[in-house]
Order: structure tokens, then C-alpha cells, then sequence
């Protein structure tokens, strides 16, 4: 029985997620049509069961390592970095590389800023990031000759 | 052999201008995260077309190795690595720069990156022929046993709990699996998922574990990105020159390792930085502090990534076996200039050989200017920029550089989803390092393994196959001896400390 107080019970339960995340790669690989496809991912699934076991083991014994835990900071600007890169991603296809970038670059401006929003700021920050959208733009379509989204919404 | 004349051919104004125009546009593509090497050589490539063959060597070969060494930009300031072969030089580069030391670390990385780049240049011209026999020299069962060898940096690179960096490498090792196998074409862990069928990209996933989270917390706290000092320190060139000298021995052999991985084909820079790294961290001094900003950490990465420009032209040349992707895209480059290569390539064609090697001397010097140059301009950028340009102009780079890689969407979802899960279990002690480790030395080790387990099974020798051959011995040994050798130490220390107890 554990005698210390049990330590980083965030990190016991992300081993718990890994080795369902392990059981899910070992049933999936049960479909393949060559074993050979199956030898590495099993192999690697059971070491990844053994070791998030042995450390959910350790955490029971109340030896748990904490990892750096939750900084302070604001959580809503955090999510909506991701949200924000995400749907913008997502909507790329339909509304074009530029008319994605453009607002995505403008959303995370506001979600970046802390500092008070001066008249100087309000006339150069829209310029900054339309001159980067626009610059990236060119070198990547034109020099790089990458084929970037034109947008289905335009394609007609 | 490498006589002065061909330095002298090197050294026509339009060579030097190609070398010089090589390294800056190879510098600054191989800084923006998800621009490879092998795609900057790749995008230059046409240029070279309608050049004669030694300028248009000289021209990729400058390319390429900025772009290697241009990597270490946004590793250093962003936590990115911007080229594969950078990875490891984000596990002292950012926390260095983090302390406020950005400068100071750009500065050691470009040393190092001259260093490397001319140890790889100099074998190339010297000894070429006899070091390309270490090429054909290595088989699956060697490639699987260097990967295994890579995967055991994951006990170093494990910050606070090893069972949760063998956790990590496993999880990495897995995530390389999703998509087409390479080895037998079944579908693998995609759960019907289309996003997942082209499986993870390995730069995608690298800027999404490593640069995500950075921007994640970035835009949680007001303040600046990096420490600010006050006050211009120049390039501490001196304060660098001083360290290297000190650390000579991990400098050069970083290099030496950065050369032989070079050689190995389908090996490359990220590899070698990451054994060298290895070595760096298993030879650490008392009070060297790898992975908390240890200057040392930058070295073995940076001179050994460079290294492999040189080394990875020795088979290029002398087999016709690219050592590294853009080795390969050289090498077509120089199909279609009408060079034959080859073993007797350097007699056949010496003059055109030995004016590029002069030539990828002249440009990795020319790399100590440019990069302490340009890299000063992009430290200043770094911290001068407000966070509320800083944070969109990075992500938005994210976003360009992961769809750039295969023109597709799918990369840049999973690479966000990545990070945003990265940044989730980071904070849980499951650090990104073993996860990309794993990522990168998956598809490596796979292939390499299971390979060798079927001629193994048609010989009939499985055992023979990987514990019998000499090379695979001297790695498997090795990589037993790093994994033992600080735990040995340990015990005997604390022996010895006992005895004096007593």
C-alpha cells in the first residue's frame, strides 16, 4: 500500500490514455494482410503498454514524477490560438489561401496583444501582417511555385 | 590531386558570387520551419541548368550547406527546428536563448556549423574513394541497429522520468506507422480517416511538437518572447571562439561523426546531430548541463549537421548513391549537366570534382560572415518584434512551411493537432524530444528490421543475421555502452564516496 501521497496523477492517466491508445494500435493491426506490416506497431505497442504500466505502477506507489504542470497564464487565449490556426486551416480549401490567411493573421493580432491599441498601432499592425501575408504569398506561389488553395468558392 | 589550380578555378569572381548568393538564399530558406534543404536545393535547381557544371555545383553545394546550417535559426529563437537536421540543437539553442544568450548561441552555431562543414569538405577531397566502401558496407540489419542506437538518446533526452520517454519514443515509433506501409502497402492506423491515409510527415510533426506549444504558451502571458539584455554585445565572437576552443574535442568529433553518418545513404543530418549529440552528453564535463542551455549541445549538433554535406557527397560522387535527399537532388542535377559519376570520377573528371569541392570550402567560409550576419539580424528581429506580430507571423509561417512540404492540407491539420496535443501531455512530463525521436527513426528502423528478419528467415540465420555481422556487433556494443556507462559511473562514484564516508 501506497505510504506517500500519490504525486502527478495527470501523468498516471495519460499512461492509462497510452495504453488504450496501445490496445487500439494492436486491434487495428490484427486487420492487416501481411504480418510483416504487424511485427513493428505490435512490437512498440507493448513496450509502450509496459512502460505506461510500470509508471502507473510507480504512481501507486505513490512515486509519481510531476511533469511542469499547468503555467499561469490566460487558458481562452491559448485555445483560441489553436481554434483559430485550425479553422482557418480547415476553411482553406473552400475560401482560398489569402482570404484564410488574412483573417487568421488578424484574429491572432488580437488574441497576441496586450499592449494598449494606439492610433499607431492600429494603422501599422493591419499593414505589417498584409505586407507578411502577401510577401510569404508571392515567394511560395511564384518563386517556390507552390501550388497554394485558390478557394472552390471562386473556382467556377 | 587537389592542386592550385583548381582553388584558383574556384576562385573566379562568378564562382564567389555563386557561393556567396548559395549561402544567403540557402541561410534564409533553411530558417523558415518547413523549408528543407532538399527543397531549397530543389527550388534552385533550374537555375543551374544553362551553367557550367562547376559553377552549378558550387552554386547547390552553397545551398545546401546554408540551408543546413539556417535550420539553427529558428531552432535557437523559436524552438523550431527549421531543417530536420536542427533538432537537436533545440535542446540546448532554446533554452540558451530563453536565458537571454540567442546571440551567443547563433554565434557558437555558426562556428560549429564552419567547423563541420569544412571537416565534411575536407574528407570529401581527400578521402573520398576509400570512405565510400563504408557505404556499401551497411546493410538493413546496420541501418536498424544505428536507429536503435539513435533511440537510446531517448535516456538521455527523458527530463525527470525515463518510463515516460520510453512512453514517448514508443508513441513516436507508432505515430511513423500511420499510413501506407512501406514495407507490405497495408493501411495502418488511419481508422478511415483520409487526413491520416498519406501518414504524418516528419517536418509537419516536428514544427507541430516543437514550435506549437512555444506558441501556445506565447500568447498565454504578456512580456517578451526571449530574456531582453540591454545594451549591444556584438556578435561575442571572441566569448565563441574561446568556448569552441575549449570544447575542441566534441567539436571535432561531432564532425568526424556528421562525415561517416553522411556517408550512409537514407542516414542524413538529423541522425547525425542526434548520435553526436549523444556522444556530446555521454562525455559531458563535471558542470556541463546538457538540455538546459549547454553550448556544447549546439556544437555537436551543428558541426555534425554540416559535416554531412561533405560526407554525404562521398557516395554522391564516387558511388552514384545519394548519401542524403538533397544529395539526390544533386545528384539528378548532375545527370543532366552530363556528369558521369563514379570511382573514376575524380580521375575522369578531376577538374570538375575538385573546383566544387574548392568551392564548398570557399562557401562554407563564406558561411562565417553571412550567418553571423544574418543571424544577428534575426535575433534583433526576434526580440524587437511585438508578440502581437510575433505570435501571428510565426504561426502563419507554421501554416505555409507544414502545406509546402506535399502541397497538402492534411499535413498542416496534423500538425496543429499535434502541437496542441504535445503541449497537453508536455505539461503531464511527456516531453516532445522521445516522440519526434521516435518519429524520425521509425520508418528507419522498420524497414532496416524487418528486411534483415526476411532474409534472415530465407537464410534460415535470424540470429546470425542481426548479432552476427561485425558492424551490427560494434553498434550493438556501443549502444550498450552509452546506455551503461552513466549508470556505471554513477554506482562507482557513489562507491568511491562511500569509501571515503568510511
Amino acid at each position: 500500500m501506497p505510504t506517500e501521497p500519490r504525486s502527478d496523477t495527470g501523468g498516471a492517466v495519460v499512461s492509462a490514455i497510452l495504453i488504450g491508445v496501445a490496445c487500439l494500435v494492436i486491434w487495428d493491426s490484427m486487420s492487416y494482410m501481411d504480418k510483416d506490416s504487424a511485427v513493428f506497431p505490435r512490437t512498440f505497442a507493448g513496450v509502450l503498454i509496459v512502460a505506461s504500466a510500470a509508471y502507473i505502477v510507480k504512481w501507486l506507489l505513490g512515486r509519481g514524477e510531476a511533469g511542469p504542470g499547468a503555467d499561469t497564464g490566460s487558458l481562452p487565449r491559448r485555445v483560441l490560438l489553436v481554434g483559430i490556426m485550425l479553422g482557418g486551416t480547415m476553411a482553406m480549401p473552400w475560401i482560398g489561401f489569402i482570404g484564410a490567411a488574412l483573417p487568421v493573421f488578424a484574429a491572432l493580432t488580437l488574441v497576441a496583444m496586450y499592449d494598449p491599441w494606439t492610433r499607431f498601432r492600429v494603422l501599422v499592425y493591419p499593414l505589417i501582417g498584409i505586407a507578411i501575408v502577401l510577401g510569404f504569398f508571392y515567394l511560395f506561389r511564384e518563386v517556390l511555385q507552390v501550388p497554394l488553395p485558390t478557394g472552390d468558392l471562386f473556382d467556377s | 590531386m587537389a592542386g592550385l589550380e583548381h582553388l584558383l578555378a574556384a576562385l573566379t569572381p562568378i564562382n564567389l558570387a555563386f557561393a556567396l548568393f548559395g549561402v544567403v538564399a540557402g541561410t534564409v530558406i533553411g530558417a523558415i520551419p518547413g523549408l528543407t534543404a532538399t527543397m531549397s536545393v530543389a527550388v534552385l535547381v533550374p537555375l543551374t541548368f544553362a551553367m557550367p557544371t562547376s559553377s552549378a555545383l558550387i552554386l547547390m553545394g552553397a545551398i545546401y550547406t546554408g540551408a543546413i546550417y539556417g535550420g539553427a535559426y529558428s531552432a535557437i529563437l523559436l524552438n523550431t527546428p527549421g531543417t530536420p537536421s536542427a533538432i537537436a540543437t533545440t535542446f540546448d539553442g532554446y533554452p540558451l536563448a530563453k536565458k537571454g544568450d540567442g546571440d551567443y548561441a547563433i554565434t557558437i552555431a555558426c562556428l560549429a556549423s564552419v567547423i563541420g562543414g569544412l571537416v565534411g569538405a575536407l574528407a570529401l577531397m581527400t578521402l573520398a574513394p576509400p570512405l565510400s566502401q563504408v557505404a556499401l558496407a551497411f546493410g538493413s540489419v546496420e541501418y536498424f541497429w544505428l536507429a536503435i542506437f539513435g533511440l537510446s538518446l531517448i535516456a538521455a533526452l527523458s527530463e525527470g522520468s525515463l518510463l515516460k520517454g520510453v512512453a514517448g519514443g514508443a508513441l513516436g515509433l507508432l505515430l511513423s506507422c500511420i499510413g501506407v506501409a512501406e514495407v507490405a502497402g497495408d493501411v495502418r492506423l488511419t481508422f478511415g480517416l483520409q487526413t491520416l491515409l498519406s501518414g504524418i510527415q516528419i517536418v509537419a510533426a516536428l514544427i507541430g511538437l516543437y514550435c506549437i506549444p512555444v506558441l501556445i504558451d506565447l500568447v498565454a502571458q504578456p512580456g517578451h518572447h526571449l530574456q531582453v539584455d540591454s545594451g549591444s554585445r556584438g556578435f561575442r565572437l571572441g566569448e565563441a571562439v574561446r568556448y569552441l576552443w575549449g570544447d575542441k574535442i566534441n567539436t571535432i568529433r561531432s564532425a568526424v561523426i556528421g562525415t561517416v553518418v553522411g556517408i550512409l545513404p537514407g542516414a542524413g543530418g538529423s541522425i547525425a546531430s542526434l548520435v553526436s549529440y549523444s556522444e556530446a552528453r555521454r562525455t559531458a564535463k563535471p558542470g556541463q548541463a546538457y538540455g538546459k542551455g549547454e553550448p556544447g549541445g549546439i556544437i555537436a549538433s551543428e558541426s555534425a549537421n554540416n559535416a554531412t554535406v561533405g560526407g554525404g557527397f562521398i557516395p554522391t560522387l564516387v558511388l552514384g548513391i545519394p548519401g542524403t535527399p538533397p544529395d539526390a537532388v544533386i545528384l539528378g542535377a548532375l545527370l543532366v549537366q552530363g556528369v558521369r559519376t563514379g570511382p573514376s570520377l575524380f580521375t575522369n573528371q578531376g577538374e570538375i570534382v575538385y573546383t566544387f569541392i574548392w568551392g564548398l570550402i570557399l562557401a562554407t567560409i563564406l558561411m562565417l560572415p553571412t550567418g553571423l550576419f544574418i543571424g544577428r539580424y534575426a535575433y534583433r528581429t526576434i526580440i524587437t518584434l511585438p508578440k502581437a506580430l510575433l505570435v501571428p507571423a510565426i504561426a502563419f509561417m507554421t501554416i505555409i512551411g507544414s502545406y509546402a512540404i506535399r502541397n497538402n492540407i492534411s499535413d498542416v491539420i496534423i500538425m496543429i493537432v499535434l502541437g496542441g496535443l504535445g503541449w497537453i501531455i508536455g505539461r503531464f512530463g511527456f516531453t516532445a524530444s522521445p516522440i519526434v525521436l521516435g518519429l524520425i527513426l521509425g520508418p528507419i528502423a522498420e524497414s532496416g528490421f524487418v528486411q534483415a528478419w526476411t532474409i534472415g528467415t530465407a537464410t534460415d540465420d535470424r540470429f546470425g543475421m542481426f548479432f552476427g555481422r561485425p558492424i551490427s556487433i560494434a553498434i550493438i556494443v556501443f549502444t550498450l555502452f552509452t546506455l551503461l556507462s552513466p549508470l556505471v559511473l554513477a554506482r562507482l562514484q557513489k562507491i568511491k564516496e562511500q569509501a571515503h564516508a568510511d
